[in-house]
């Protein structure tokens, strides 16, 4: 009767995607998304996919390299994170050429100084 | 202005993460204004995706670019020297900004 093997695996997962949902909640709120592409239980390596408006956004690189960086050390069972907002084979995303994000007031042509610790992403 | 600790940037991405894409957005926004947006998105999404910035001491940025970044862009066509060029720009633009965002300018 036991078909629970699965179990650990989507354990793993739902932690993966919790990880992201609580550290990187700006993904959502800014019209992008973060997928998971695929798991491997047996070396800890996570693929993960940004698409949506991080395709064509500024702070996707600094994006991925935080999931990247704090993923590893979080969940224990991830030995290492593959990211990337799905452009590396290609330009199918490009239709989000807009960087800047609807509703956000950063400004970003070298006006003042916009340092905020609480910028709002 | 950001209250800047050096040894709280060791473990930047938890503790300064959202003034590293306050200043990442900001100098792509920037880029993209001054030159060909596909080459500045495609440095943004296939080069920056891997790089690093380093606190140097003294209000000093660094940011280390990963291996071959030429070789990393696909889907734009961009001469070498042009792509370099450009590159080397938005690295600065970073650097820059990092300045900006922790009170250092």
């Amino acid at each position: 009767m036991s078909t629970e093997t699965q179990n650990d695996g989507d354990d793993l997962e739902d932690r993966v995607t919790n990880f992201l949902r609580r550290n990187f909640p700006q993904i959502q709120m800014h019209g992008g998304s973060a997928a998971i592409q695929d798991i491997d239980r047996e070396t800890g390596e996570v693929s993960i996919a940004l698409g949506g408006a991080c395709s064509g956004c500024g702070i996707s690189p600094m994006t991925i390299q935080a999931i990247k960086s704090r993923m590893v050390k979080e969940i224990p069972e991830v030995e290492k994170v593959n990211a990337s907002t799905g452009m590396d084979g290609g330009e199918e995303e490009m239709d989000g050429m807009s960087p800047s994000f609807p509703g956000e007031t950063v400004d970003d042509d070298g006006g003042e100084a916009d340092e905020g610790p609480e910028a709002p992403f | 202005m950001a209250d800047f600790d050096p040894e709280k940037f060791e473990d930047k991405y938890a503790n300064y993460f959202p003034e590293l894409q306050q200043a990442y957005k900001n100098a792509f926004n920037r880029m993209n204004d001054q030159y060909d947006s596909e080459l500045v998105h495609a440095i943004d999404q296939q080069v920056l995706n891997e790089s690093e910035p380093f606190y140097e001491g003294d209000g000093e940025f660094r940011v280390e670019l990963p291996d071959d970044p030429y070789g990393r862009v696909s889907g734009v066509l961009v001469e070498e020297d042009r792509f370099e060029t450009v590159l080397e720009t938005h690295v600065e633009e970073i650097e820059s900004e990092l300045q900006r965002v922790f009170g250092f300018q």
